[in-house]
C-alpha cells in the first residue's frame, strides 16, 4: 500500500481528530518498511523454502513417552504433532504435548550462564568459568554430600548422570511431584511385584477408575484416551456393544466427564467398594474366578456399604456388570491413590482385578512403563533432612523443580546446601535460588533417548539450531566434568551400538540409526511377566479412616499446568480446564450445599488451611465434587520462573505434608479448616451456563436406544409453515450464485462429523488449533472481559439431576460452516462470505470490524481482535520475542480490528490441492487433516469432502445418530455431531 | 546497426530477441535512468538470462515445487564465478563482491521487489504448474526478465491486475484461494 488513501486507511483516519500526517504514524499503517532477500550462503539438503521438513522426535512434557512429529519451516519448529509410527502416542498428541514449542521459544528461556556474585544477583558468566567453577566444588565436595537431582530418566541421559556420579562420588536421586508411588506400592502388595504394568484398554469390555484420571496426568494419558475410546466409543450399524465407563471418586475430574456412571463415594473408601465388589463376585462365582480367590477373606459386601455411601444393591450390579466381559479393567490412581493409605487402595483394585480375570488380560506385567522408575516422595523427604543438617555441600538439579512442589521445608533446606546448581532453561524457584545456572537445551534442540516403557527404545533428535547460542547441553557438560571426549550425540551412539547388537538390529550401524532416527525410536514389546496374587493382601489392609475436620481437601494435578511446569506457557494458562473452564488462575471446587452453608459464591476467597500450611483460593461452585469435600489444583502459585507463571495464583502444593506417608508417597488429601475472606475475583472462565436451558447443543442417547437408531430418527425441528418460502428461497439463490461464472462445475464441499461418543473434552484440539492457525493468547484480563479467542472451545454441560448429576456432557463447538449461515448477508463489506467449496470464508483484509457477523452468529464462534496481540512491545503483546517464532507462516497474522474463526485449516486444504495438483492426481480421503482432528487422542473428529459419496465425512453424515446443532435455526451447518451414547443408567 | 562481415558491409539485421541465441546484452554506461532499486551486488538479467540463456528455475530452483520462488544460494553464484572473472572492469568490481561474500560466508541482502502483502497466499508452483517453466511463463507476471538490466515491478501486483488474468484464462476468483 504505497499510495495514499484507502479505504482502510480512510475510516482508521476518520476516527482521529484531525486525521493529520502525524496521526497516521501512531496508528502502525503507512508504507511498508523495505523487506530484504537474504538467501542461503550453501542450502541445506532436506530443507525447501516453502515447504516443510519433518522429523521425528519424542515429547517430553510428561513421562510418557509420546513419539513427535515436527514441522520444521525454514529452521524453525512450528508444529508438533504426534508419530503414528509410536506404540505409546499413535500418532495423537495431548495439549501439553502441542504447547511445547512455547517451552522451546519461552520468552524467559536463560540465555547463557549466569553465576551468583559476591553481591548475591545472579549474573551472566561464561562457560569455561562456568564449568571450571563447577569441577572446583565437585572435587570439594568428595565425602561432603553431593547429590543430583533430575526428573524421571529413563534413557542414556540417566546412564550418564549414574555413571558420573559414580565417579565423583555423589548419589542420583529422580524426583518426580507425582511419582505413583501408590501404585508401586499397591502392586507390590497384591502381586509382589513394584513395577507399573500396562494397562490394555482397548481390549477391555468394562471399565472402572478408582480416581484415576488415565486420560489426563495418569502415566500415559494419550495412549490410555485412544485405546479407551477403542472400546467405549459406539460403533453404529454393527452389534453394537460399548465398554461401560464407571468412574470412582468423590470429585469428577476431566477424565470423568465421558463416563457413563460417576460413583460419588466417600473419600478415602475407594478401596473397600473394591473389596465389596470383589466379595459379590467372589461368593457368587460371578465370571471366571480363580481357584484362589475363595482364601482371600474378603470382607461382606453389605458391611461396607454404609461406610462407602453406596447401596449394596449398587455394589452388586456393578459386580455383575464388570465379570459380565471376560476383559474386564480397573485403574486405581490420582486421588484414590493420593490418600494415606493409597498404596491399599491401589492394592485393594489389583484384587478386584484378580478375581474378575483381568490380570493378564487386560492388566499385563511384561511391558513395564517406565515411571515407575522414578525416586519416590521419601527420597526427597530423606534429602531434606540431609540438607537442612548441613549434610550437602554440593546439589545440582535437572529437569525438577523441587522448591516449588515440595515447599517450605525443602526451600529452607535447600538454603542450607553448601553450593547449588541447576541445569534449567528457565529462571524457575529452583534455578532461582541456585548459585549457578547452566541452563541445558530445550528437548527439541538436543540428542537423546528414553525408554518410556519396556521394549520402547524412543529417540529424540535436534530439529532446529538451539535458540539461544550461549546454552549447552547438559549431557555435554557432564561428559566434560567426567573427562570423557566426544559430545553426548557420540555418548548415544555409543549406547545404541550396543543396544543394537543387545536386540539383534540388523545392517551396519549407521543404516539401522537412521532406520531408528527416522522412524523416531525402536519399537518392540517386552515379554509378559505372569503375577500371583500375595495370600495375605486382604488381611494386612486397614480400613480407611479420616481425620474429622469441616473439610477435606483434595489436591490434584491440573491436566495443563501439571506440577507447575506449563505455568510459563500462556497457551496452556489461557486453555480453559476441561471441567471448570476457569483460565489463568486457580480455583477451589466447591458443592452448592456446601457453598451455600458457607455462604458464598463463585470468585469469592476461601481461606484453606491444613496442619502443614494455607492457600487463599477462589470459589467455583460446581456438583461435580461431593458435598464437604473441595479440590484444588496444582500448577499455580509461582515465585519465579516467568512473566506467566510469576505471582498468579496459589500454590496448592503448600497444603501437602512435607512428611512422606506409609508407602513413601505424599499425601494429597488433607484435612483442611476453611474460612470465608473478604476477598473476591471475578473468575476468568470461558463458560456461558454449565445448563443448556434448552438449547439442545448436545444429545445424548442411552445405548439400547441407540442400537436401534435408524437414520432420520433423531428428530431435528420441522422448519414453521411460514418460513419454508423463505428457507428455500434463500438457500436456493446462495448456491445459484455459486454456479455463476468460473465458479461453475464440481466443487467438494469440506465437512466435519465429531462423535460425542468419542470426545472425552480433553482440549487437545483447542491447544492444537493455537499452535496452527497463530492464535493469539488474550491474558487474563481479557478474558474475564470475554475477549477470549479460542476458535474451538469444548462446552461441558451437566447431566442429570442438577444438584447431583449423573455425569457431563462434553462437545466442541467451532464454526459450524454454516451452509446458510446468519453471518454472511450482514457483513456489509463481503469479508464473510461463502466459498464454492462450502466454508464460511473470512477474508482478512476486506472486514472492517462492524462486528455484525459475530452479532449474528447463534453458535457464538466468531471472535474478533480486540488489540493489536502482534505488536512488539504493545500491551496485550501475545508473541514477545522468540515466541514468535512459533508462528504458521501458512496462516495471517490477524490485526487489530478483525474478525476471524476456525477456517476448517483452509491452509492445509489448500496445500493439500497445491501438492495434488502439481503431482496431476486427485485429494484422496483423509489427505486433508485439519490440526484438531490431527491431534485429537480420541479420533473423534473427521474431515472430508461431502461431496465425495465414498468420503468417511459422508458416510458419518448419514450416521443415524448424526445431528446439527440449533437445527431448527436452518443455518445447515457443515459439521455433523454423533449424538453421546451412554451405557446404562440414564442418559 | 552496420556490421562488417568480411569486408562486405551487411544489411542491417534485427537483433535477435533476450533468451535466443546471439543476443548479446548491452553496454551500460549510465545506470542513472534505471528502474529499480539498486541491489548490493549489480546482477545483470538480461547478461545471465539473456545472453548466457541460463534457465530461470537453474537459480529460482523451487518455484515448481513451493510457493517460494528461491533466491539462489550463494554457492549457486559462485559456482561460475569462481572461474568466470568477467570481462570489463565494472563487471570484475561486481563479480569480485560475489567472491568476498563467498570467502566471507556472507549472503548479499537482495533487497525484494516483488512484495505481496502478508494476507495474500501466492503459490508460485500453481502458477507454474499452468504456465509451464520457460522464460515466456516468468514473464506473465515479471516482465521481459531476461531483457532487463535491473529488476523492477513491472506490473502494479495490484488484486485487479491478477483478478484480470483470471478472468481470462477462466480459472477461480475465489476469495479463499488466496485470502486466508
Amino acid at each position: 500500500m504505497s499510495d495514499g488513501m484507502d479505504r482502510r486507511r480512510f475510516l482508521k483516519v476518520l476516527g482521529v481528530a484531525g486525521g493529520g500526517a502525524a496521526a497516521l504514524s501512531g496508528c502502525g499503517i503507512g508504507p511498508e518498511p523495505t523487506e530484504k532477500l537474504i538467501p542461503y550462503v550453501i542450502p541445506p539438503e532436506d530443507q525447501t523454502p516453502g515447504l516443510a521438513t519433518w522429523y521425528s522426535s519424542t515429547c517430553r512434557e510428561c513421562g510418557a513417552g509420546c513419539g513427535l512429529h515436527v514441522k520444521v519451516r525454514e529452521g524453525r519448529a512450528i508444529k508438533l504433532e504426534g508419530n503414528p509410527d509410536s506404540p505409546v502416542n499413535h500418532g495423537r498428541l495431548c495439549a501439553r504435548g502441542q504447547a511445547g514449542l512455547q517451552g522451546l521459544y519461552n520468552p524467559d528461556r536463560v540465555t547463557g550462564p549466569m553465576q551468583r556474585s559476591a553481591s548475591g544477583t545472579l549474573e551472566a558468566t561464561t562457560w569455561d568459568k562456568a564449568i571450571a567453577t563447577l569441577q572446583e566444588k565437585v572435587a570439594a565436595a568428595r565425602g561432603k554430600g553431593f547429590v543430583f537431582i533430575t526428573g524421571v530418566e529413563t534413557g542414556s541421559f540417566g546412564e550418564l548422570v549414574d555413571e558420573w556420579m559414580q565417579q565423583v562420588g555423589g548419589r542420583h536421586v529422580t524426583y518426580e511431584p507425582f511419582a505413583f508411588e501408590a501404585l508401586r506400592e499397591g502392586n507390590r502388595l497384591a502381586f509382589g511385584d513394584g513395577a507399573i504394568p500396562t494397562y490394555d484398554f482397548a481390549a477391555a469390555g468394562y471399565i472402572m477408575s478408582f480416581g484415576a484420571d488415565f486420560m489426563e496426568t495418569w502415566l500415559s494419558p494419550v495412549g490410555f484416551q485412544n485405546a479407551f475410546t477403542q472400546a467405549h466409543s459406539f460403533a453404529s450399524g454393527q452389534n453394537a456393544s460399548m465398554a461401560k465407563f464407571v468412574f470412582v471418586g468423590p470429585r469428577l475430574p476431566q477424565t470423568g466427564l465421558i463416563a457413563d456412571e460417576w460413583i460419588n463415594i466417600n473419600p478415602g473408601t475407594e478401596g473397600m467398594l473394591a473389596l465389596a465388589m470383589a466379595q459379590v463376585i467372589v461368593s457368587k462365582r460371578l465370571g471366571n474366578v480363580p481357584a484362589d480367590a475363595a482364601r482371600l477373606g474378603l470382607p461382606a459386601a453389605g458391611d461396607v456399604a454404609k461406610t462407602i455411601g453406596v447401596d449394596l444393591a449398587v455394589i452388586e450390579r456393578l459386580a455383575t456388570e464388570f465379570t459380565r466381559t471376560s476383559a474386564p479393567l480397573a485403574v486405581a490412581g490420582g486421588m484414590a491413590a493420593h490418600y494415606p493409605n493409597g498404596g491399599q487402595i491401589v492394592a485393594a483394585v489389583n484384587v478386584l482385578n484378580y478375581v474378575a480375570g483381568a490380570v493378564g488380560k487386560t492388566v499385563k506385567f511384561g511391558g513395564d512403563l517406565a515411571q515407575g522408575s522414578a525416586g519416590k516422595h521419601a527420597d526427597m523427604a530423606t534429602l531434606t533432612t540431609e540438607m537442612a543438617g548441613g549434610g550437602v555441600a554440593l546439589v545440582l538439579v535437572h529437569g525438577a523443580n523441587p522448591v516449588h512442589t515440595l515447599g517450605g521445608a525443602f526451600a529452607q533446606a535447600w538454603s542450607k546446601a553448601g553450593f547449588r546448581v541447576s541445569f534449567s532453561p528457565y529462571l524457575d524457584e529452583s534455578a532461582a535460588g541456585a548459585d549457578l545456572v547452566l541452563p541445558d537445551l530445550h528437548p527439541l534442540e538436543q540428542w537423546n533417548d528414553s525408554r518410556p516403557r519396556a521394549g520402547v527404545y524412543a529417540l529424540q533428535q535436534p530439529v532446529m539450531l538451539p535458540v539461544f547460542d550461549g546454552t549447552k547441553q547438559t549431557g555435554d557438560v557432564l561428559l566434560q566434568l567426567s573427562g570423557k571426549s566426544g559430545t553426548f550425540k557420540t555418548y548415544l551412539q555409543g549406547k545404541w551400538a550396543a543396544l543394537q547388537k543387545r536386540i539383534g538390529g540388523k545392517g551396519a550401524f549407521e543404516d539401522w540409526w537412521d532406520g531408528a532416527l527416522q522412524h523416531g525410536g525402536i519399537y518392540g514389546d517386552a515379554p509378559s511377566r505372569p503375577v500371583r496374587l500375595s495370600a495375605g493382601v486382604v488381611a494386612g489392609m486397614s480400613t480407611s479412616s479420616e481425620p474429622a475436620s469441616n473439610a477435606m481437601a483434595v489436591v490434584f494435578p491440573h491436566p495443563a499446568l501439571h506440577d507447575g511446569r506449563g505455568a510459563n506457557k500462556p497457551w496452556l494458562q489461557e486453555l480453559p480446564d476441561p471441567v471448570s473452564k476457569i483460565t489463568w488462575h486457580g480455583w477451589v471446587e466447591v458443592h452448592p450445599e456446601t457453598a451455600a452453608k458457607w455462604d458464598v459464591t463463585n470468585g469469592d476467597y476461601l481461606l484453606v488451611k491444613s496442619a502443614h500450611g494455607a492457600v487463599s483460593a477462589p470459589v467455583w461452585i460446581t456438583p461435580s465434587i461431593r458435598p464437604g469435600v473441595v479440590a484444588l489444583p496444582t500448577g499455580q502459585g509461582h515465585k519465579a520462573y516467568g512473566r506467566y507463571a510469576k505471582d498468579r495464583s496459589f500454590n496448592a502444593f503448600d497444603l501437602l505434608p512435607a512428611e512422606p506417608n506409609a508407602y513413601g508417597g505424599r499425601t494429597h488429601v488433607v484435612g483442611v479448616a476453611v474460612t470465608k475472606t473478604a476477598e473476591h475475583r471475578k473468575l476468568a472462565t470461558s463458560e456461558g451456563s454449565s445448563r443448556e436451558h434448552g438449547a439442545q447443543v448436545v444429545t445424548v442417547l442411552p445405548l439400547n436406544e441407540a442400537r436401534g437408531l435408524k437414520v432420520g430418527e433423531l428428530d431435528e425441528e420441522e422448519i414453521p409453515e411460514y418460513a419454508r418460502d423463505a428457507e428455500r428461497g434463500w438457500a436456493e439463490a446462495q448456491h445459484e450464485k455459486a454456479f455463476l461464472g468460473n465458479y461453475a462445475g464440481e466443487h467438494p464441499r469440506w465437512a466435519m462429523a465429531i462423535d460425542l461418543s468419542k470426545c472425552t473434552g480433553c482440549s487437545a484440539c483447542v491447544t492444537a488449533c493455537y499452535a496452527e492457525n497463530n492464535l493469539a493468547t488474550v491474558g487474563e484480563e481479557l478474558v474475564v472481559r470475554r475477549r477470549e479467542m479460542a476458535w474451538m472451545r469444548i462446552e461441558r454441560y451437566w447431566r442429570g439431576d442438577a444438584a447431583s448429576p449423573s455425569g457431563a456432557a462434553v462437545t466442541p463447538m467451532l464454526c459450524q460452516q454454516c451452509g446458510s449461515a446468519p453471518c454472511e448477508p450482514v457483513c456489509p463489506v463481503f469479508a464473510a462470505y461463502h466459498t464454492p467449496d462450502g466454508l464460511n470464508g473470512q477474508v482478512y483484509n476486506r472486514c472492517v470490524g462492524t462486528r455484525y457477523c459475530s452479532n449474528n452468529c447463534p453458535y457464538k464462534v466468531r471472535f474478533f481482535n480486540w488489540f493489536n496481540y502482534a505488536e512488539r512491545g504493545g500491551e496485550f503483546e501475545a508473541w514477545p520475542e522468540p515466541l514468535s517464532w512459533l508462528l504458521n507462516p501458512d496462516v495471517t497474522v490477524r490485526e487489530k480490528g478483525v474478525m476471524e474463526k476456525c477456517t476448517f485449516c483452509v491452509q492445509r486444504i489448500r496445500s493439500t490441492q497445491h501438492k495434488a495438483r502439481i503431482e496431476d492426481r486427485q485429494v484422496q480421503d483423509g489427505e486433508i487433516v485439519p490440526a484438531c482432528a490431527q491431534t485429537c487422542p480420541s479420533e473423534a473428529i473427521v474431515f472430508g469432502d461431502l461431496n465425495n459419496p465414498a468420503s468417511k465425512v459422508h458416510a458419518l453424515s448419514n450416521d443415524p445418530r448424526g445431528y446439527h446443532v440449533l437445527a431448527r435455526l436452518n443455518t445447515k451447518p457443515g459439521i455433523t455431531y454423533l449424538a453421546r451414547v451412554v451405557a446404562g443408567g440414564e442418559a | 546497426m552496420i556490421a562488417v562481415v568480411g569486408g562486405r558491409i551487411a544489411a542491417q539485421a534485427a537483433s535477435p530477441a533476450p533468451g535466443t541465441p546471439g543476443y548479446k546484452a548491452p553496454l551500460i554506461t549510465d545506470t542513472a535512468g534505471l528502474q529499480g532499486p539498486r541491489q548490493p551486488i549489480f546482477f545483470r538479467h538480461d547478461i545471465h538470462a539473456g545472453q548466457d540463456r541460463i534457465p530461470c528455475m537453474y537459480c529460482h530452483n523451487t518455484v515448481a515445487v513451493s510457493t517460494e520462488p528461491g533466491m539462489p544460494a550463494l554457492r549457486t553464484c559462485f559456482g561460475c564465478h569462481q572461474i568466470i572473472s568477467g570481462s570489463t572492469p565494472s563487471h570484475q568490481a561486481e563479480i569480485a563482491k560475489v567472491r568476498k561474500a563467498w570467502s566471507d560466508r556472507k549472503a548479499p541482502e537482495w533487497i525484494r521487489v516483488y512484495w505481496l502483502p502478508g494476507y495474500v497466499h501466492f503459490p508460485h508452483m500453481r502458477h507454474i504448474k499452468v504456465l509451464g517453466t520457460g522464460p515466456e511463463s516468468c514473464a506473465n507476471c515479471h516482465g521481459a526478465v531476461n531483457g532487463t538490466t535491473q529488476i523492477s515491478q513491472v506490473p502494479t501486483l495490484k488484486m485487479g491486475w491478477c483478478i484480470s488474468c483470471h478472468i481470462a484464462r477462466s480459472v477461480s476468483r475465489d476469495c479463499s484461494v488466496c485470502h486466508y
